[in-house]
């Protein structure tokens, strides 16, 4: 009888958690779904209030292709795009790994100095410091190319990253290298045999979070590039909102916002496993 | 409840202590790992910090010839009612945000820390706005919020809970708070996962003891979790706090620093004042001003994240 | 070694070979996103005929000119520039554009140009910039609602009173559709469409040299009431008073609203776009009677120093020939040769003769410190559009902006 009623309470209780959990979930999902499913109203229905969100008058691609007719066409767009996203992960991966093992395993005159340089970096507001990094590019001739954006991109990116790869290099025990030390492999063996699939969590989190946010940025893109054959997404964005004419087209902005949103949140559920391991260890310490 | 904590500091697993070990070799091999990265801050950030420093002493229009005016700009901005104004809203907006961004992520993560089934669909939910970046997101949210053709306003009217379409952007609390949800919709997620790796931290066996000393729920919370959770919320309060006095892009992707030039934060003030008067110079000694503002303030929450013996 | 400058010779001779063989030169230039409805179409009716060529590149309208600023810093801006003509006595000032003004008078047209681009193409007696494309602000109506509403839909309104009658008559037809509208947070439209309101009341906001601000002025106190009076009477929609100009013309082009003041380009654009709505062209009246226009579109200016400038003038040449003329204006953008306006438009909508008239006396605010004092989201005029037209404060949002536009005028001319 007691154990009865015990489990009477029980189930209420994993009926309401999961009924919460549940209500909770669409309504942090909502947004997002709207959104997708109402870009494939005709033009003269995503006009309309999105009530339903899915269409009622038929599904029609249509927003996708007007689109396309901005600037240099959606797929242009995308390529500049993920060129930059990728190569800026790869970079901020690189350049991250090896500051954040030099900054945990070593030590060597002026680290804090250094340490507290590269993190001070998010505490500018980084409108203020474009045009003397505009500047500076066209002094290195990488002026109005996608390289020079990347590398700003990657400066960007390396307070976080460093920060996350010296904690995850932190929470490996030293015990480990030693013995493989005491092998006689190098300092660099090391990192790249023995170390790198220690840390694996905490790269996938920074070439997630550095992927995210290249991806999506539009400030520097707008103010740094100049050829229309070089712009990323968001730069076409900028142009589907502000619409044509005083008429902006809601459709092909949702259309544009889908683009944008559908690979980070493909990436992110492939990935999620090490990422939200990857921000634990990184982001205790 | 003195015997538990003095317990805790016991328990705490111990930030893996930074030993000298023998690894060290030579004083250089480390700084050839960091250097890569050396270089691009100094040729990216620390290089255009200081022509914005420079550039903070000129009159300096975006076209044109440039003049050297020493300490005129630092002066003016003394007597600049707006960037005040402007600072002032940032500040009210940043307590605010933080405030609700907490008040929504505390209980999620106190929700998704337990082990089980759906758990990990939660958080995954909940974080997935995260990923979003912060312009799709605020084009995403002005159709929402939109009179005409968003959601809000039309379906409010159709539910009969307003007599005709009410624009939420019009009017200054209904606009400001549109954002707050906004903000909390899309970075709630992400402090919910590190409060969560925090709680995660501490051992369940503090919990129990307690538990059988007769500390009910929120004792416990106050004097267990609160306590032990120091660093990590140190860390999402600084994220949330220097995030959200750089705010700019809802603010202008949203509502172009209306209704009535009210919520025109910091940043919007200095990109206005660079990007639109085309007053590079003041811009760098807004900039300037501002820097000064953020880093005392996050070296105020460092000292809390650097002392969890404090307690 | 020896290789080595052989190399070099042989790769020099095959330099100045090409050089030699393809004389064709290619410019680059800018245009803000609003041309890209013409531009793009004379650039490759240039390039077709030519031998010399351009390269065109279309630019968000917020950024063009940061943008440019910053790449003329950077050495690397372009050649020639298709510019909202406002924003010409600034650049000038800046020292950024070329003197043209020898390549300009020699031409036998010149008395010709639209004078609204010629003046804000003029800084200290020196031309800057030439009228390349032109819009002039205009009244439009929807005929179908006009008729529906028993109103005649062939005659469009002539002064304020009856601008709001038939506003509230077609109002009344229910539903979604309203009497009028205007986007009550854009700035650029306003000063566009509601100026002209106020000039043609014999009032202005800004004194003809642009050294004073004159938001005080009795006339445009009227006619803010005249917006607060439809605004309070429901005509206009919800939407309007968040509106920064995203939905100018989407709002008429909808088919839902009654009257708008708009501009020329929306001929372009509702012929070719919304080909089912049934509208008229008017003027833009005053209080009792007249009319105005404000006299906008681009100033083609050319960045100084360029090596290109031949290329240029062969294009501004081109798009100033009948065949460019007639070109530009099918695609929505007025003629600006006042000399064959009336040929270049002969074939096409007979509505277009309206707006080109209003083009021919229309009026341009001059201020180098335009960009400030009017286009800002956050600047004076901004501030006014909203606060007068919605506030509670209709005096102290004048007298505010009035000051903050002035001081704004002082610094700006006394650097």
């Amino acid at each position: 009888m007691a154990k009865a009623s015990r489990n009477g309470a029980g189930i209420g209780r994993l009926v309401g958690e999961h009924g919460t959990g549940l209500f909770l979930s669409i309504l942090f999902l909502a947004p997002i779904a709207w959104t997708i499913l109402s870009t494939f109203k005709p033009p003269l229905e995503a006009r309309q209030p999105p009530i339903p969100p899915w269409p009622t008058t038929g599904f029609s691609i249509q927003n996708y292709i007007t689109l396309d007719s901005f600037g240099a066409g959606l797929w242009h767009s995308a390529q500049n795009s993920i060129f930059v996203a990728v190569s800026s992960v790869v970079l901020t991966v690189v350049i991250s790994l090896l500051a954040g093992y030099g900054f945990s395993r070593f030590r060597f005159p002026f680290k804090n100095l250094f340490f507290v340089l590269i993190l001070s970096t998010i505490m500018i507001p980084f409108q203020s410091i474009l045009t003397p990094i505009f500047l500076i590019l066209s002094w290195l001739g990488l002026q109005n190319t996608l390289s020079g954006l990347v590398l700003v991109y990657v400066t960007l990116q390396l307070p976080f990253s460093i920060f996350m790869m010296r904690n995850a290099f932190d929470a490996v025990p030293k015990e480990i290298e030693e013995a493989a030390r005491i092998d006689g492999a190098s300092s660099f063996a090391l990192l790249t045999k023995v170390m790198l699939p220690l840390v694996w969590p905490g790269v996938v989190t920074v070439a997630l979070f550095a992927f995210l946010n290249t991806w999506n940025e539009f400030l520097a893109a707008l103010v740094l590039m100049t050829d229309q054959a070089k712009f990323t997404l968001p730069i076409m964005m900028t142009a589907v909102q502000s619409g044509r004419f005083g008429a902006i087209d809601w459709g092909a902005v949702q259309a544009g916002v889908t683009v944008m949103m559908i690979p980070c949140l493909i990436l992110f559920l492939l990935l999620q496993r090490f990422y939200i391991r990857g921000l634990t260890a990184g982001a205790v310490k | 409840m003195s015997s538990i904590t003095a317990k805790a500091g016991v328990v705490t697993p111990a930030a893996p202590a930074r030993r000298r070990s023998k690894i060290d070799r030579g004083h250089w091999v480390g700084l050839l790992y960091i250097a890569p990265a050396i270089v691009l801050v100094t040729v990216f950030f620390v290089i255009p910090l200081g022509m914005t420093v420079w550039m903070s002493l000129h009159n300096w229009p975006l076209m044109g010839q440039h003049r050297f005016i020493g300490l005129d700009n630092y002066i003016a901005i003394t007597k600049d009612v707006r960037f005040w104004n402007a600072l002032k809203f940032t500040l009210y907006y940043t307590v605010i945000v933080t405030i609700a961004i907490f008040a929504v992520a505390f209980p999620l993560a106190l929700f998704v820390e337990k082990p089980r089934p759906m758990t990990g669909v939660y958080r995954t939910a909940f974080f997935m706005p995260v990923v979003v970046g912060f312009a799709s997101a605020s084009l995403l949210w002005a159709w929402l919020l939109n009179v005409d053709s968003g959601l809000f306003s039309p379906a409010a009217q159709q539910l009969g809970l307003t007599e005709k379409k009410f624009n939420l952007l019009a009017t200054f609390n209904p606009a400001f708070w549109s954002i707050i949800v906004m903000v909390v919709w899309k970075v709630a997620g992400f402090t919910m996962i590190i409060l969560m790796t925090g709680l995660q931290s501490i051992p369940t066996e503090l919990q129990e003891a307690a538990k059988i000393d007769g500390a009910n729920a929120w004792q416990r919370f106050r004097q267990i979790t609160l306590p032990l959770m120091r660093r990590t919320l140190a860390l999402a309060l600084i994220l949330s706090v220097a995030g959200s006095i750089l705010a700019f892009d809802q603010f202008y992707i949203l509502l172009r620093g209306g209704p009535r030039n009210s919520t025109i934060t910091a940043v919007y003030w200095i990109f206005n004042q660079s990007f639109v008067s085309f007053k590079l110079g003041y811009g760098a000694a807004l900039s300037m001003v501002l820097l000064v503002i953020l880093v005392t303030l996050s070296l105020i929450q460092l000292r809390l994240l650097r002392n969890p013996e404090g307690t | 070694m020896k290789k080595l400058t052989s190399l070099l010779a042989a790769t020099a001779a095959l330099v100045s070979m090409t050089t030699l063989a393809s004389a064709a030169e290619t410019a680059n230039i800018w245009v803000r996103a609003d041309g890209s409805n013409f531009m793009p179409q004379i650039v490759e009716a240039f390039n077709k005929s030519h031998e010399n060529q351009i390269k065109l590149d279309i630019i968000p309208n917020a950024e063009l000119v940061q943008k440019y600023a910053t790449s003329a810093a950077g050495g690397s801006a372009p050649d020639g520039l298709s510019l909202d003509l406002i924003y010409t006595p600034a650049f000038a000032a800046a020292g950024q554009l070329e003197d043209i003004t020898d390549w300009a008078k020699s031409l036998p047209y010149f008395k010709d140009l639209s004078p609204a681009h010629v003046t804000t193409g003029t800084y200290k007696d020196r031309i800057y910039g030439l009228p390349f494309s032109a819009d002039s602000s205009v009244l439009i109506w929807n005929k179908k609602l006009f008729k529906e509403a028993g109103l005649d839909p062939e005659k469009g309104p002539t002064n304020w009173a009856e601008i709001e009658a038939a506003a509230e008559k077609v109002n009344a037809l229910g539903g979604d559709i309203r009497g009028f509208y205007f986007s009550g947070a854009c700035p650029g439209c306003n000063i566009f469409t509601f100026t002209p309101l106020v000039w043609a009341s014999g009032g202005n906001v800004l004194s003809e040299d642009g050294t004073k601000a004159t938001l005080n002025d009795p006339k445009l106190r009227e006619a803010i009431d005249f917006y607060r009076d439809m605004v309070a009477k429901g005509l206009v929609p919800e939407g309007a008073q968040t509106d920064s100009g995203a939905n100018f013309f989407a709002a008429f082009a909808g088919g839902k609203i009654g009257i708008a003041p708009s501009g020329a380009f929306a001929i372009g654009a509702l012929n070719t776009q919304y080909k089912d709505i049934d509208y008229g062209v008017t003027f833009l009246p005053g209080k009792d009677g007249g009319w105005s226009s404000f006299a906008g579109g681009d100033n083609f200016v050319v960045t100084k120093g360029t090596p290109k400038l031949a290329v240029l003038k062969e294009f501004l040449d081109f798009a100033y020939s009948l065949e460019g003329q007639t070109l530009l204006a099918s695609r929505g953008s007025l003629p600006v040769r006042g000399d064959i306006a009336k040929e270049a438009l002969k074939d096409l909508d007979p509505r277009y003769q309206i707006a080109a008239e209003a083009m021919a006396k229309g009026r341009t605010p001059y201020s180098v410190v335009f960009n400030d004092i009017i286009n800002s989201a956050n600047g004076p005029w901004a501030q006014l559009v909203s606060e007068a037209f919605y506030g509670d404060d209709v005096d102290g949002a004048i007298a505010n902006a009035q000051e903050t536009m002035q001081s704004i005028i002082d610094a700006g001319t006394g650097q």
